[in-house]
């Protein structure tokens, strides 16, 4: 009886099959996310959305992949994944990516890759190399950083906090280039000096938690007015504060502003932008300008910025949230870091082993005269 | 004629049904599963279907490596199914094979970065490390059980948590352990790291050999020895044993600590396991996420019907549609539909014990051929039934859901 | 041929190495009290069940009243007018009266049960035949006996005209019986035909018309009960002459065993103790019987004795030792054999082998386990040893798994395991309850034995009789306490009797009163009992 049943069960099955089959399609260019899917409002989205505009336009099969765990060897097996799948051009949104980048390049040359954010190297950091196949795609974190100190004294600001994670070089940076952007704000409206004041802090960690959220309120506390939280989730406990001591918040890496209506603008990464551009350089022949090696993406190429459109159904402007800034202003600032009128320092000497520079540090190399720097 | 009496022996055997009745309930599962893989993405559903139940092997670039895999990934479910199957026999169920599984894992990851010791030692130490965390963590749910009489079903659930969010603590709270900028630990030493087998690209190592050793172990344990008989007899009828003069707390303890010491093994597999990538390690975020490797221990003990040998295939099994559900990805079906299917496939062989009623009641319906099952039937509901009267008055009358 | 209601012809159902009903033929009629009498394992219950539409047959047919009709399932069986009470009550135990009759057919207005009528038909029921149950009583705060009653009253409510009865007396207190027997005269009265399965012959005598007798799955015959005798009946199901009294050598009490001092035991519910303040002692070579009604602390005070329930006052001391805080394995290693009442819930793992259950209370043994792994060949051995001498029927010897086993042959394996094993004293509780002629004989031969290899013997049972025939000595307890010594040649069962429902106490202490008012309640039953 049983049997006659399982027999049953079996020709149901593969009946159905035979009427469900089909080949199996190759999909030429292939996402691997780093955690959680494409829609993380993160280097995730940005990236697809940038593999989706261009491959749309092409006509070019594409998808995305999710690794199973966010291990090195998951990550490399969701990029065999997906060659599997027959992709020939992998994007990697973001620096966890480094070391199966790096296996993976070797393994599979005839496939190529566009690394986000990071630099392919082993996992002992003994080496850095990026092969041919691959394009590592870097951003000016300094400009965005830059332009976003800039807008807000220019909206009158003058009592500002910053918040990074952990000082990565690329945390560090955005918090150089705030500081230089302040700056500049300030001797443009010739502020006198010691006029304008900023909270500088590293959480040390990319987390959203409690510590996180009452270091942000003691700064407002202390007279903040507004945080540039440039930390990963701990931005999510800057913007709790904030939403909790009516404060502002500055977002970073993509445009947060529907986080939070608390989110004046964001210190943007151009992310689809730069995807599409290096994915249209690997289509026309011309990827040998990327290959090889890391490209900074800056304002000149559109690799950073404010946003300044907003998405379909939002009847405000990018600007809207600001009291004074204007578009206007913003395309002056940006076209003199565009075209290297204005360059700001991406990096500081720092005594400290953990990358944490001390007030003097920063004012000293920076060049503040209107700022002045509290490191907490 | 002996070798008739043979056959009707094997086919009178008990396991022989169960074993029908579990390819049958895998079938319906895979059936359902199916119908919504049809559901997500009609064009591609029956091959999506065949990579899943080929663990994607005859789709892979390497089929030696996704063997490999499938039995790397094994090791977890098994070891954690084992805990559950064999807690089982004594009538708990221990759901708290999470939290045990990711103290293991916290103990060998500690032992790993805390004592520089020579390789071929250094991993040896790492797993006893992490039978002993999950040893404790077991304990725990059994001292609460054995001394204060509360549910180990209610306590294990706590416990869960609560390891799961002391160990993401202490791993947050440990320098030497994790890595802030990537939110996760740094790599383990290649001296805790358990040895390979050596295919290339796969992480499999001897871990599977322990793990099946494990299984043996258990089964002798449970088959042959004074411990695992007082084990059955508790688990079967807790009264008995009382009258027998069995020491009912010491042996929920004991079983509950080497129900966790399983889990806790487990653990150390995992993080323990050598990476492909050279250099690199498995590494544990702390996101607060109570382990998945315990739930499929869950399954894999009811799908092997809490026999340890039994276990050895079911967690294979899930191992192997697991890796093939990863492989559906060709297929255009997203890892959300995968684990919706894998989910159904195990729930519906979890069911393997009604369709086997379900099957005798057909049976039963024939005379001649089906009686001796009706026969079998008639004495489940019975026991359910007298259940009502009989022992209704006892308490932990929580034995009874799975044989 | 007409005046049958029910014929059952030529039925045949065999299971995996076992025949158990070999074409037999048992023709009921109409208004009678048909009584079905075999050893146990001979089929009676195979053979009700296969009525009842449990079982198919292989071979036979059923009639009822002379159209051959096919019984698929109990609920055939019930469209048929066939009704059941089985051995184990089918009762929630969580429901009322009320709620366990109506179950499955349960009347429904708008979705909601219909109590009223529902109730109305249950006390009109349980007036006529003097059933006497509370409808609103929750299951399981009324005794066994009057769960039975509402196993009888859901028959009666589903209109059943054929009503089994399986080993109904076997789980009751003798008035009670009494009372049953009563209430089956009274349906039989009214035109039901009753199927009376039992292996007490004086039961048969006193109300079967007819009685059917199997052995060993064959049918042996079926006699008017008018024309017939005990000992033919006896002859009849065990196929041979049967001894209905033990008998025993005169002989003299020798040391003191086991002594019994000022006990006290908690109950369960309720502040009064369920022992209370007992003090008594066993000798070797002698058998101390302990009657009573079923719930007066005589199942209390042997689990205390065997370390079951803790002793809340009093001392235990057993052959000189103060076993009063043992555990349970200290004290049978101290020499103490127990028979437990329940043989399900203490005396077996029914899903134990056979083997594995009869080392229950010695598997750690030498002989049994080495190193901590279990001699499974010496247990295998050891069984089949067990078997032969106590000639313990199943299908497979010593690989059996216990619960396919008649209820008989269950009891005689923990008989010969508790007697087999050294001891000093044996508690033996109800030994043979649910046995049948044959095997009491065997059981009570095997208590004698003992006391004549000089061991103590402490018998518990709710069988007068047995307690008369068997023990050199008597206590009665009655609601907790001893209430008087007899000597059981110089006493009677209605000497007893009296004693057991609390008429009188030895003292000269006798409380008319509380009797009066154990008799009140014996005889309205618990039915009201559920406050």
């Amino acid at each position: 009886m049983k049997k006659r049943i399982a027999l049953l069960l079996m020709i149901c099955l593969f009946g159905v099959m035979s009427a469900g089959c089909a080949g199996r399609e190759a999909y030429e260019i292939a996402l691997v996310t780093d955690k959680g899917n494409v829609d993380d409002r993160s280097f995730n989205q940005g990236a697809w959305e940038g593999v989706v505009e261009f491959a749309g336009e092409q006509g070019i099969s594409h998808k995305f992949y999710r690794p199973e765990a966010s291990t090195d060897d998951a990550y490399f097996a969701a990029i065999e994944l997906a060659i599997q799948g027959g992709a020939k051009v992998i994007v990697t949104p973001g620096y966890l990516f480094e070391v199966a980048v790096y296996y993976a390049q070797l393994a599979y040359p005839e496939v190529t890759f566009i690394l986000l954010d990071g630099t392919p190297h082993t996992a002992d950091y003994a080496i850095y190399e990026t092969k041919e196949n691959v394009a590592g795609v870097l951003y000016a974190e300094e400009e965005a950083g830059y332009l976003a100190g800039y807008a807000a004294v220019m909206d009158g600001m003058r009592c500002l906090g910053f918040v990074g994670g952990m000082a990565v070089p690329s945390v560090q940076a955005f918090g150089y280039g705030y500081l230089q952007g302040i700056e500049a704000a300030a001797r443009e409206l010739l502020l006198p000096a010691d006029s304008v004041r900023v909270i500088y802090h590293y959480t040390g960690n990319f987390e959203e938690n409690d510590t996180n959220k009452q270091s942000a309120r003691a700064m407002y506390a202390s007279g903040a007015e507004v945080i540039f939280a440039c930390g990963g989730a701990a931005g999510k406990s800057v913007i709790s504060a904030a939403v909790e001591e009516h404060k502002k918040v500055i977002g970073v890496d993509v445009d947060q502003r529907y986080d939070s209506s608390t989110v004046i603008t964001s210190a943007m990464k151009g992310l689809s932008a730069s995807v599409k551009e290096v994915l249209e350089s690997v289509y026309d022949g011309t990827f040998s300008e990327y290959a090889g090696k890391a490209t900074y993406f800056t304002a000149a190429n559109h690799g950073i910025g404010l946003p300044t459109t907003v998405a379909a159904g939002d009847n405000g402007t990018a600007f809207d949230r600001f009291v004074h800034f204007t578009q206007e202003e913003y395309e002056a600032v940006f076209s003199r870091l565009a075209d290297g009128t204005v360059d700001p320092v991406r990096t500081v000497s720092v005594a400290d082993a953990g990358g944490i520079a001390t007030a003097e540090e920063l004012k000293a190399q920076l060049g503040l005269e209107c700022v002045t720097v509290e490191v907490r | 004629m002996p070798e008739q009496n043979r056959i009707q022996k094997i086919r009178n055997h008990p396991g022989s049904a169960s074993f029908l009745a579990t390819i049958l309930a895998i079938f319906s599962g895979l059936l359902l599963g199916f119908l919504i893989m049809l559901l997500a993405g009609p064009s591609a559903a029956g091959n999506g279907i065949l990579v899943v139940l080929t663990g994607g092997i005859p789709v892979a670039l390497n089929a030696a490596k996704q063997l490999g895999q499938i039995f790397y990934q094994a090791v977890p479910v098994l070891l954690t199914g084992l805990s559950v199957g064999f807690v089982f026999k004594l009538g708990l169920f221990n759901i708290g094979v999470a939290g045990q599984y990711t103290m293991g894992l916290f103990f060998a990851m500690y032992a790993a970065f805390s004592f520089p010791l020579p390789s071929g030692v250094h991993w040896v130490v790492c797993l006893l490390a992490g039978m002993l965390g999950g040893a404790l963590w077991g304990t725990l749910t059994g001292l609460l059980k054995a001394w204060r009489g509360v549910n180990e079903v209610i306590a294990a659930i706590m416990l869960n948590y609560i390891g799961m969010y002391l160990v993401d603590m202490w791993v947050q709270g440990n320098t030497a352990m994790y890595e802030a900028s990537r939110a996760r630990t740094k790599y383990i030493p290649a001296s805790a790291q358990l040895p390979s087998l050596g295919i290339s690209g796969s992480n499999l190592n001897i871990g599977i050999f322990l793990a099946i050793g494990a299984a043996v172990l258990l089964w002798i344990v449970l088959n042959k020895t004074v411990f695992g008989y007082e084990l059955r007899a508790t688990g079967l009828n807790p009264d008995a044993a009382v009258y027998a003069g069995m020491n009912s707390r010491r042996n929920i303890l004991v079983t509950m600590l080497i129900g966790g010491a399983l889990a806790g093994l487990g653990g150390a597999c995992t993080i323990l396991a050598p990476a492909v990538i050279p250099g690199s390690s498995v590494t544990y975020e702390p996101i607060n996420v109570i382990a998945q490797a315990g739930f499929h221990g869950i399954a894999a003990a009811l799908l092997g019907g809490a026999n340890p040998l039994g276990i050895i295939f079911s967690a294979i099994f899930i191992s192997l549609i697991r890796r093939g559900g990863s492989a559906a990805a060709l297929y255009g079906y997203r890892l959300e539909i995968i684990d919706i299917v894998i989910a159904v496939v195990i729930y519906c062989a979890s069911f393997s014990l009604l369709i086997r009623e379900l099957t005798e009641k057909i049976g039963q319906k024939r005379t001649g051929a089906g009686a001796e099952r009706s026969e079998m039937t008639k004495k489940h509901r019975t026991r359910k039934e007298s259940g009502m009267t009989d022992r209704g008055k006892k308490e932990g009358g929580d034995t009874a859901w799975i044989r | 041929m007409e005046e049958y209601v029910i014929e059952m012809r030529h039925i045949t159902k065999r299971f995996p190495g076992v025949l158990a009903n070999d074409d037999i033929t048992l023709c009921l009629k109409k208004g009678e009290i048909h009584a079905l009498l075999g050893e146990n394992g001979a089929g009676k219950s195979t053979l009700m069940s296969v009525l009842f539409g449990l079982y198919q047959p292989e071979k036979g047919e059923i009639r009822k009243n002379g159209r051959t009709v096919k019984i698929n399932n109990p609920n055939d069986a019930n469209r048929l007018g066939i009704g059941m009470v089985h051995q184990h009550f089918k009762l929630v135990e969580n429901f009322t009266v009320l709620e366990n009759v109506m179950l499955g057919m349960e009347s429904c207005r708008f979705g909601f049960l219909d109590r009223t009528e529902a109730e109305q038909r249950v006390r009109e029921l349980s007036e006529r035949y003097h059933l006497q149950v509370n409808p609103d009583a929750l299951v399981e705060k009324i005794s066994v006996g009057m769960q039975q009653r509402v196993e009888i009253l859901k028959m009666l409510y589903r209109d059943n005209e054929i009503l089994i009865f399986d080993e109904p007396t076997a789980v009751l207190a003798p008035q009670e019986i009494g009372e049953l027997l009563q209430i089956m005269k009274g349906f039989a009265a009214e035109g039901k035909s009753i199927l009376f399965i039992t292996h007490k012959l004086g039961e048969i005598m006193a109300v079967a018309d007819r009685c059917t007798v199997l052995c060993k799955g064959k049918y042996i015959g079926t006699v008017e009960i008018e024309k017939t005798t005990r000992e033919e009946l006896s002859r009849m199901m065990v196929g041979r002459e049967v001894q209905l009294t033990v008998e025993k050598q005169e002989q003299s009490a020798g040391e003191e065993v086991l002594s019994v001092e000022k006990l006290t035991v908690a109950a369960k519910h309720g502040k009064k103790p369920a022992v209370h303040n007992v003090s008594f002692s066993v000798r070797s070579g002698e058998i101390v019987g302990i009657a009573g009604i079923e719930g007066n602390g005589q199942t209390e005070l042997v689990y205390a004795l065997t370390g079951l329930l803790p002793v809340a006052k009093g001392k235990l001391i057993l052959r000189g030792k103060d076993i009063t805080k043992a555990s349970v394995r200290e004290r049978s290693l101290a020499g103490i054999s127990h028979i437990p009442e329940d043989r399900h819930r203490h005396g077996l793992v029914l899903d134990f082998s056979l083997a594995e259950n009869m080392v229950l209370r010695r598997y750690r043994e030498p002989e049994f386990a080495k190193y901590g792994f279990l001699k499974k060949d010496a247990m295998e051995e050891y069984a089949n040893r067990l078997i032969a001498r106590f000639d313990v029927r199943s299908g497979s010897g010593a690989d059996t798994v216990v619960r396919s086993m008649s209820g008989g042959n269950q009891q005689k394996a923990v008989i010969a395991r508790e007697v087999d094993r050294e001891h000093t004293l044996l508690a033996a509780v109800q030994p043979t309850r649910g046995l049948d002629v044959g095997a009491i004989e065997f059981v009570q031969r095997e208590l004698v034995e003992c006391r004549e290899k000089g061991n103590a013997v402490l018998l518990v049972s709710l069988e007068l009789e047995e307690i008369l025939n068997v023990s050199d000595r008597i206590l009665v307890m009655y609601e907790g306490e001893i209430v008087g010594e007899f000597d059981p040649k110089k006493t009677t069962a209605q000497e007893l009797g009296y004693y057991m429902a609390g008429a009188k106490q030895t003292g000269g202490t006798a409380k008319e009163q509380t009797g009066k008012k154990q008799e009140n309640k014996s005889l309205e039953a618990s039915g009201k009992e559920e406050g």
